[in-house]
């Protein structure tokens, strides 16, 4: 639930209690004031009832109302009465009962004792009651809109710093390595809200700076070692004692020297490509860069006896660097002869839209999902790096190209989306 | 021959210069900016391999001062930064060739002589081992005056075989020379076997003595002497 509809609907659960409130008393009080207007009307009609039946000639009852609610009436004796009261009368014209405020008083006057009787329409408290919810329901009406517009421009004005905020945070790049600039605001809690995450994001640049310039720096530090040991190597094998128990110990030295050398390398390189040091940017035909690949891994790949096919539909040239365009095509048709089987066939079909390379081979044993990460590699291959479809998936990411891989009937599929 | 070894790791110095001294060649060699500065000011070298990060200084500085002086000598970048911005600095100063650490000395030793025999000869001059005769310029090959037609591949394992000639060569060197950054080494081992073949027979068909020795898993030898 949103912020705002949550408030919202705070205010209006508050709001209900206090209207009901507002609304019992305020019935309360005008009850009152109206019931305190018709008895001084009362009051003043007793009067001129009085003065009515001083002018009498004799002292006789006087029905001024059919149901007697005013009237003149003439008691036999002393009567103590001085009251108001309501009465309800049903009422033949209106056909309805209606309410009746009466005001009953004793009055003494040339020897007779007089009751006298007066009524005023009393207050409808229905109609009141209507009235007042009527009244109210609007006030509760205009309450709810102006809540929910308050609320809305709140959102609109108010909230603008946190929602931009919020933008730049969407759309940060760990990988840009730049500073996020947040808009300035004048709210105290989104200023704290910036400058928090102004540190986080400050330490995170740094920290991953810092890890990245490791990797590169302990690749670049490795170099020197592994030279050493290569050469030593390579002197020691022109050593004419050595039998074939000594070569055979020096062979598996060499080929995990070997080995360790293509891993640095590789790591090296996959550290360069996130840190995006492969600035130069030019126009790649596509078309060039797979024909040269297919030539090169058909030639390496030969004693395996796969036939290459290609379909090129119009032009592709796009705007990469040309040491990672070749890295990307030449990683892709490198596998595709590497996991092909004895005889198999591999076929590349490129368009500007996109790339899609196939080759015959067993299933994988391992997940789709895991293909691309580093050091995942099929059982088939144990002597494979691991590293090349790493490779192929940073440069995807760096010009934001798809990737998707599909094992059908036997086809191993790779199809890179350009856009 | 002369050259002027400048690389601050004292065993890989050591290394270098007993493999390029096995090989016939003069090494002088310095450890750090100034010492490399004053002997490439000092001698005429034929060739300066040079490594970029030295101890006080930068080793493209001593390219160029070496093109400033119009120094003779071909210049081969030896680094540890495989980096292409530095490959190509170090050629625009006029660097002739670029290493990346780490490297098989037979590498390094088929390039120094691949840069002696262009620099010397401007690329006309051709190799003669017993009955091959190699024409480096025109990439042809002859045995016995014959010409043989060789694929690039088995051309390029020809020439790198000659270069190193006397000299166990591991199949992982042959494979990174041969393949270059395409080199895996799972796959490459079956690829020298079948170029390697091929060749082979072409030589022989031409009558050709099998100067290839099979050095037990580890390599080859292309064996001219004794």
């Amino acid at each position: 639930m949103r912020l705002i509809t949550k408030t919202t609907l705070l205010y209006f659960l508050i709001s209900i209690p206090l209207l009901i409130f507002a609304f019992v008393y305020t019935f309360s009080v005008i009850n009152e004031e109206i019931t305190d207007g018709t008895d001084e009307g009362l009051y003043r009609e007793k009067l001129n009832m009085q003065e009515l039946i001083k002018n009498l000639d004799g002292a006789r009852n006087i029905y001024l109302r059919s149901d007697s609610l005013t009237a003149i009436i003439v008691l036999p004796g002393k009567k103590k009465i001085n009251s108001f009261s309501d009465t309800v009368v049903y009422d033949k014209l209106e056909e309805g009962e209606l309410r009746y405020r009466v005001h009953r008083s004793y009055f003494f006057h040339n020897g007779t004792h007089y009751l006298i009787s007066v009524c005023k329409p009393g207050m409808e408290e229905e109609e009141l009651k209507e009235g007042l919810i009527y009244c109210f329901s609007i006030v509760f009406g205009l309450l709810l809109l102006s809540f929910f517009t308050l609320n809305i421009l709140a959102s609109r004005i108010l909230w603008k710093p946190f929602r931009s905020t919020l933008k730049k945070l969407d759309a940060y790049d760990i990988n840009a390595m730049s500073e996020i600039k947040f808009d300035p605001s004048s709210t105290k809690e989104f200023r704290q809200l910036n400058t928090s995450l102004d540190k986080m994001t400050q330490k995170i640049i740094s920290d991953y700076r810092k890890q990245k310039e490791f990797t590169e720096n302990a690749s670049h530090e490795l170099q020197t070692p592994l030279a050493v040991i290569k050469s030593k190597l390579d002197l020691l094998i022109q050593s004419k004692k050595l039998g074939s128990e000594e070569l055979e110990l020096l062979q598996g030295m060499e080929n995990a020297v070997q080995k360790i050398s293509a891993l640095n390398k590789a790591l090296l390189l996959l550290t360069k490509i996130e840190n995006n040091q492969f600035k130069e940017q030019k126009e790649v035909n596509l078309h060039t860069l797979v024909n040269a690949a297919i030539v090169t891994y058909s030639d390496i790949y030969q004693g395996k006896g796969i036939t290459s096919r290609t379909e090129f539909k119009g032009e592709t040239i796009l705007r990469m660097n040309p040491v990672l365009a070749d890295l990307l095509i030449s990683n892709l048709i490198q596998n595709a002869f590497r996991h092909n089987k004895e005889n198999g066939e591999m076929r590349v079909e490129l368009d500007p839209e996109k790339l899609v390379i196939s080759n015959s081979g067993a299933a994988l044993n391992i997940s789709a999902d895991e293909l691309f990460e580093r050091f995942k590699k099929n059982d088939g291959a144990k002597e494979s790096l691991g590293l090349g479809l790493s490779i192929v998936k940073s440069i995807i990411d760096t010009y934001g190209f798809g990737i998707e891989y599909t094992y059908i009937q036997g086809q191993h599929r790779f199809t890179v989306k350009f856009n | 021959m002369k050259i002027l070894l400048v690389e601050d790791e004292p065993e890989l110095r050591r290394s270098i210069k007993q493999f390029l001294y096995e090989e016939g060649y003069v090494v002088e060699s310095a450890d750090d900016f100034a010492k490399a500065t004053e002997k490439a000011a000092d001698y005429d070298y034929d060739c300066v391999l040079v490594d970029i990060t030295l101890p006080k200084g930068n080793g493209l500085d001593i390219v160029k001062q070496l093109k400033k002086n119009n120094s003779k000598a071909g210049i081969i970048i030896i680094s540890a930064k495989n980096s292409l911005d530095d490959k190509i600095t170090g050629l625009d100063l006029g660097a002739d060739d670029y290493l990346p650490k780490p490297f098989h000395l037979s590498e390094l030793n088929a390039r120094i002589k691949a840069l002696i025999r262009r620099r010397n000869f401007d690329g006309n001059q051709s190799i003669n081992l017993n009955e091959i005769t190699i024409l480096p310029e025109e990439r042809r090959v002859k045995v016995k005056n014959e010409e043989v037609s060789l694929t690039t591949k088995e051309y390029d394992l020809l020439l790198y075989f000659v270069s190193n000639k006397n000299r166990v060569v591991s199949k992982n060197s042959i494979a990174e020379h041969l393949m270059g950054d395409h080199a895996d080494q799972a796959d490459s081992h079956d690829f020298i076997y079948t170029h390697l073949k091929n060749l082979r027979k072409k030589l022989s068909e031409k009558g050709c003595k099998d100067y290839v020795q099979t050095i037990y898993g580890i390599g080859y030898n292309f064996k001219t002497e004794g």
